[in-house]
């Protein structure tokens, strides 16, 4: 990552210990256009944008996500599309963009997946996108990703689960860029009651072996300003929500300006519960 | 050539297939597994214990059939090896009585599984009675309505099924979500996956439970003609039936390997599952394959009157012996199949599984190709009974069963 990209200039200008919120939309849900709307409208709140790219088969996705995938297909989504709406939201704000995806997505556009590779990632690039989170790339499978990503100057985002062992975790610590994604406990993405015991004994796990250079977010179920706050102070530099947001846009769907409303008001919420 | 036991490499690749495209959370758990398998595949205890299993709980070896009205309809000698005959009614419970086994001996107290047309989901279910593990069964909605009866068995074997509503509602859903659930679960759960789909380790996993077949083809048509066949035919779901009854005939080149996909209601309609002759590369449940799917990458719904063959994606050992040119690649439609279905069933007395009909429709397609002496093997990989109700919509007779029941 270069000095020129918006997470790497995000954590190098980190004022004392500065805690970040860093809340997940589906590209399209429920439309596009108010998809746009809704980012703008948040904006203010959130230190960090993750943007889902919709996949047909989100194996690492809940109930929620997975709605949020359909709902974002039925209004016209694809991948085209959703950088072409990420790249105008790059006119409004200067805050990193991440993206989560699965493989798949990424490897479209030519004959050969190194040629595909290329041809996504100059248009990640171009559409203002800092990052990735890919839900099906283990550090295993990830060398032509990680090649793309030092090209056109983007952060491939590992994540690290309660099970991986700690010779993974070394392995993937060496090669991971931006912060590492925690997940929160060993199930899929979901808003969940309570923040797990085995969740604050990871994030002193991973704590240990990161430094400053890469912050570790927690996501996967977090759903109140309580389990943020918890998450905080059990060390964790960021929290990710997602679920939780998915949920207000779907219980809203009939009233967008509600629903524009509770958005707000929930993100504000949480971004006070870890200043 | 020089093929068998090359594939796949360390990191599960076939060529450029294949792979390990997994959750990070899931990857401890493929990596326990593939060590659980290294440590146990050639240990005589284990191999006797599966061997002894196969024998006396599934009836194997399976024979390896003479047909001599259908043979003489198609024009050459075709032998039918006859899966349908293994307990459960399909080639199925080689894989899953290998895998509950290994899961076993890993301490592993639990099993779920995908299933399309139900039967690797009663499979499962047996090996979970067979070994007193607590089974789930994940099963696409539509799934669960085109296969009533096999719900009801795996009801009865004491497997909790669950109806997946996701997506298609098919069998790539029911995968999905078996994943998902797997996800949450991998402490105590072993997936036990149906086909040579799937993350390494399970392409070769289910490969090497289910080569069997071969080797026992092999053994059985050099006592009955002392030579090798002509040609193999096996229809391709994911690709199990198939893998097992190639592989151990790969090295052999002169031994035709015929993989026969399905072609839905025609090639021309976006309504058929020919992922490897009309597919693109991509990677779908973790692994590096032919897929059915848009140009952004999304998986596309397939069709086949054969549930266990409606499936976007098709097995990474399939797609590169594709590629080197050591697999030919037929289809046969709904039609055709059907068919196959009642052809087989009146001049030999067996009445063929949807899947393997197929094959069956492939060699009476293409029966000018073999001349009288030819020697063709066809994997009869089910038995039709499963399917009798969807049958019934498209075979008539006088007395129909919906007129009775
Ligand atoms: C009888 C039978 N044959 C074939 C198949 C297809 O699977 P595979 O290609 O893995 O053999 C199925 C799947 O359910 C089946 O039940």
């Amino acid at each position: 990552m270069s000095n020129q990209n918006r997470l790497f200039k995000l954590f190098n200008d980190r004022k004392g210990n500065e805690k970040y919120f860093m809340p997940f939309f589906v590209a399209g849900d429920p439309s596009i256009d108010k998809f746009k709307e809704i980012v703008k409208n948040i904006e203010p709140y959130a230190d960090i944008i993750e943007i889902g790219i919709p996949f047909s088969d989100p194996i690492a996705d809940g109930p929620t996500i997975q709605e949020g995938n359909v709902r974002a297909f039925s209004s016209g989504i694809n991948t085209k599309k959703a950088l072409d709406a990420i790249k105008e939201l790059r006119k409004f704000t200067e805050k990193p963009f991440i993206i989560l995806t699965y493989y798949n997505i990424l490897i479209q556009g030519a004959k050969t997946i190194e040629d595909s590779i290329n041809i996504t990632f100059k248009n990640l690039k171009e559409s203002g996108i800092d990052g990735m989170v890919i839900g099906d790339l283990p550090i295993e499978e990830a060398d032509l990703v990680l090649d793309a990503c030092e090209k056109y100057d983007l952060a491939l985002i590992f994540l690290v689960a309660p099970s991986t062992t700690e010779e993974r975790l070394e392995r993937i610590l060496t090669k991971a860029r931006g912060f590492i994604y925690l997940i929160s406990v060993m199930g899929i993405t979901g808003a969940r009651e309570t923040v797990a015991q085995v969740t604050k004994d990871n994030i002193s796990r991973i704590k240990k072996k990161t430094n400053k250079n890469l912050p570790v977010f927690v996501g996967f179920g977090i759903s109140k300003p309580e389990h943020a706050k918890t998450i905080i102070k059990a060390g964790a530099d960021g929290i990710i929500i997602g679920s939780a947001i998915v949920d207000i846009i779907k219980n809203n769907l009939d009233n967008f300006s509600k629903m524009k409303e509770k958005l707000v008001e929930f993100h504000s919420k949480i971004k006070n519960s870890i200043k | 050539m020089d093929y068998i036991g090359k594939f796949p490499n360390k990191l599960g690749r076939f060529g450029d297939f294949g792979g390990i495209f997994a959750p990070e959370i899931l990857m401890p758990a493929l990596d326990e597994l593939n060590k659980a398998y290294k440590k146990y595949i050639n240990d005589t205890s284990f191999q006797e214990e599966f061997y002894n299993i196969l024998k006396h709980y599934s009836g194997r070896p399976t024979p390896l059939y003479y047909t001599s009205r259908f043979s003489e309809y198609i024009g050459c000698r075709v032998y039918l090896k006859r899966e349908d005959l293994n307990h459960g009614g399909a080639h199925k419970i080689n894989n899953v009585m290998g895998q509950a086994l290994l899961a076993k001996k890993m301490g592993k107290k639990k099993l779920i599984a995908e299933t399309g047309a139900g039967q690797h989901g009663f499979a499962t279910a047996i090996a979970g009675a067979y070994f007193g593990m607590e089974t789930k069964v994940f099963m696409g909605e539509v799934d669960v309505k085109r296969q009533a009866y096999n719900v009801y068995r795996m009801q009865l074997l004491g497997a909790e099924v669950i109806p997946v509503k996701s997506g298609s509602r098919t069998l790539k859903d029911a995968i999905n979500e078996g994943l998902r659930y797997w996800i949450a679960h991998v402490h105590d759960t072993h997936y036990l996956m149906g086909s040579v789909v799937g993350p390494h380790p399970y392409p070769m996993l289910v490969r090497e439970f289910q080569r069997v077949i071969g080797k026992e083809i092999k053994q059985q048509i050099f006592e009955l003609e002392d030579k090798l066949p002509n040609a193999i035919i096996a229809c391709i779901g994911g690709g199990s039936n198939a893998i097992g009854a190639f592989y151990d005939f790969v090295n052999d080149e002169e031994v035709q390997l015929i993989g026969v996909e399905a072609a839905g209601e025609g090639k021309e309609t976006d309504k058929h599952s020919i992922a490897l002759g009309l597919g693109r590369r991509g990677v779908l449940h973790g692994a590096m394959q032919y897929l059915l799917q848009n140009e952004y990458g999304n998986i596309l719904e397939t069709h086949s009157i054969s549930a266990g063959l409606d499936y976007p994606g098709v097995g990474p050992e399939h797609c590169y012996l594709n590629e080197i040119n050591r697999l030919i690649v037929g289809d046969a439609t709904d039609k055709e199949t059907l068919d196959a279905f009642k052809k087989l069933s009146e001049l030999e007395g067996i009445i063929p599984a949807l899947e393997s009909s197929h094959a069956i429709a492939y060699l009476i397609k293409n029966k000018d190709e073999f001349k009288k002496d030819d020697i063709v093997v066809i994997n009869l990989s089910g038995s039709g009974s499963k399917d009798l109700s969807i049958v019934s919509e498209h075979i008539k007779f006088k007395i129909e069963p919906k007129d009775i029941l």
